[in-house]
């Protein structure tokens, strides 16, 4: 027993060794802090904000009727365990965190948050993973031939082009879509996920509407967030370009090919760690594009809770988005340490 | 007599046309605000096109939406500016203890740093200012000031990492000059143009950052933003309704200033640094 207990300890031990195995549990402990200091804001914010929204919220709903106004402050008090010490609200808070209970919704009374969020969050997904991803790769590429093409027409007409659309937020591009193409155009629906005289099922006519709808939505947050990989790309690479080891590859006589091949990657591993730090400003922007198409993601669910002070409702989106977008660091995270080949290299000498 | 550095940096043509756009829409809102002291009075009949009698037509009230324009430029430049000097203040200040002290004290800071790095800055802003009943254009200036500084600290402090290598930091430390001096008089110098560039960006960011609040209903409660106008065009249904000299203008004047301080500092950028100029 000692000694596969030792054993084990030895493998434990070997294993944090592994650069890979490393990396990776470093970035999680990362994570995991990062989320409770999250948890710390949400549970710190309604509580010590002066001129108590709470109070706000009693004062808000005193015109019901009196057996509806007892039932909210009920149920206000209860939600934010008002009244007990700090310690013991922090305690519940927590422990209905892990049971996956993030309260009932104020303004649709008897529905669950996590219900209501679950439905929205897909539809979320949908826009913000396919825009991302794609916006990534052709803004890495645009940016790459930019850097190439330095000093030429090309470059000249492309620069501007990103910096312009980096600053152009993806709601006002969306709304810009939606006037083109929807309002003048007649050519895409002008708000909604689907057409609702359809039911939600796996039929063609179904998928076919709902990508029809998806479509404007789509394109404002993928041509928004390519201007900001380009230029990232166009100046990792002008900077690749300088550095000895080109001069070193010229003077041998490589090929431009091989050269800009080694540049290219070189210039790459930077931009996925900036695919892990831009994930959370492109949902930002992905959120309140969604306002604008009525479609029914986390950001108009958080919108519409906004607008009624559905503070559980608002509270329970915001830890979910969080979550979602903790794991997708994580993801790239792992992306990143198999491309790199310092961590990568370490991990297959095991 | 023009420093050489001025008649280098104006032989490109980034920075003539980004200065020209960014101090004329500044010179717009400063007069233009004289010319329309009151946008938010009603002007004429609601949802007119744009005419001669109001230029860029007018909103659901009323009101001339050339004088919220205007306005509301003043007032994003003013969220811009106060929330970019929040920033770097905060940012500069963690960058340089951090860099000049390093150790644990450095490693805690940067730590502390990188958390606030990865959590999404306008997720936090929305959560901080979901809680603030009245929010006036100093309360969302702090709401996005004290989220946007990560990336500054850590620019600041690998800045100082390199310049306290250099041969006058010894001489200082020889000399001995204390740690405030030697902060203030030999490395801060040293980064101004750096920090400027910074502080434009940030601007630039705090402008977007506001409109993108104002558009999920968390703007100012009070007075007009480039932000708020978008936000009443859409809560009227203004592209649905085809009005686009609502929600067109706003947008507009948002992406100029935003893209021409953007290209100021990246044509700042490619001055100071030679790696980029060269090529």
């Amino acid at each position: 027993m000692s000694h596969r207990g030792k054993s084990l300890k030895k493998k434990l031990l070997s294993l944090y060794g592994n650069p890979f195995i490393r990396f990776v549990s470093r970035r999680v402990g990362f994570l995991i802090i990062t989320f409770v200091i999250f948890l710390l804001i949400i549970f710190a914010l309604p509580r010590f904000i002066p001129g108590n929204p709470l109070a706000t919220l009693l004062y808000a709903i005193r015109e019901m009727p009196p057996e509806t106004l007892q039932l909210k402050q009920k149920q206000l008090i209860e939600q934010f365990g008002l009244g007990k010490p700090l310690e013991v609200q922090f305690y519940e808070f927590i422990a209905r965190l892990f049971r996956g209970d993030l309260g009932t919704s104020y303004s649709y009374p008897g529905i669950k948050v996590v219900t209501m969020v679950f439905t929205a969050l897909p539809w979320s997904l949908g826009l913000l993973i396919p825009a991302s991803l794609l916006s990534w790769i052709i803004g890495n590429l645009l940016g790459a031939l930019a850097a190439y093409k330095r000093k030429t027409l090309i470059d000249n007409a492309l620069l501007p082009a990103f910096l312009t659309l980096t600053e152009t937020p993806y709601y006002w591009l969306a709304m810009v879509l939606l006037y083109i193409f929807a309002v003048t155009l007649k050519i895409f629906p002008t708000s909604d996920a689907h057409n609702f005289l359809y039911f939600p099922s796996l039929r063609l006519t179904f998928i076919l509407d709902v990508l029809w709808h998806w479509t404007l939505p789509f394109l404002s947050i993928l041509m928004g967030a390519i201007g900001g990989w380009a230029i990232g790309m166009r100046s990792m690479v002008i900077y690749e370009l300088g550095a000895d080891y080109v001069s070193y590859a010229d003077s041998l006589g490589l090929p431009d090919r091989k050269v800009l091949l080694y540049v290219f990657k070189n210039s790459m591993l930077p931009q996925i760690t900036g695919l892990a730090l831009n994930l959370g400003t492109i949902l930002g922007g992905a959120l309140i594009t969604e306002i604008v198409f009525n479609y029914p993601g986390t950001g108009f669910l958080i919108f519409r809770a906004l607008t009624q002070l559905d503070y559980p409702m608002i509270q329970g989106a915001f830890i979910l988005l969080i979550l979602t977008l903790l794991i997708a660091n994580f993801i790239v995270d792992l992306v990143y340490a198999y491309v790199d080949p310092r961590i990568r290299t370490g991990y297959i000498g095991e | 007599m023009v420093p050489p550095i001025l008649k280098e940096l104006f032989k490109t043509k980034k920075l003539d046309i980004s200065l020209g756009i960014f101090i004329g829409m500044v010179i717009i809102s400063i007069f233009g605000s004289a010319l329309y002291p009151n946008p938010l009075a009603v002007a004429g009949p609601s949802y007119r096109p744009p005419s001669n009698a109001f230029p860029l037509g007018t909103d659901d009230r009323g009101r001339s939406l050339l004088a919220l324009l205007i306005t509301g430029i003043k007032n994003s430049l003013y969220i811009g500016v106060t929330a970019a000097l929040i920033s770097l203040a905060i940012g500069v200040t963690i960058g340089v203890i951090s860099g000049f002290k390093g150790g644990v004290t450095d490693s805690s800071l940067m730590l502390i740093t990188d958390l606030i790095l990865v959590m999404p800055a306008i997720l936090i802003m929305m959560l901080i200012a979901a809680y603030l009943k009245e929010r006036n254009p100093l309360f969302v200036s702090l709401v996005i000031g004290i989220t946007a500084w990560p990336w500054v600290a850590r620019a600041v402090r690998s800045q100082i990492m390199s310049l306290k290598s250099r041969e006058f930091m010894y001489m200082s430390k020889m000399a001995g000059l204390r740690d405030m001096r030697i902060i203030i008089e030999d490395l801060l110098p040293n980064m101004a143009s750096y920090i400027f560039m910074a502080f434009v960006l940030l601007m630039s960011g705090a402008m977007i950052a506001e409109a993108g609040l104002s558009m999920i209903g968390l703007g100012v409660t009070k007075g007009v933003t480039l932000g708020s106008v978008l936000y009443w065009a859409q809560q009227n249904d203004a592209v649905r309704r085809g009005l686009w000299w609502w929600f067109g203008p706003p947008g507009i004047c948002l992406i100029a200033l935003a893209a021409s301080l953007l290209l100021i500092s990246t044509a700042l950028d490619e001055y100071f640094s030679p790696r980029l100029k060269g090529g």
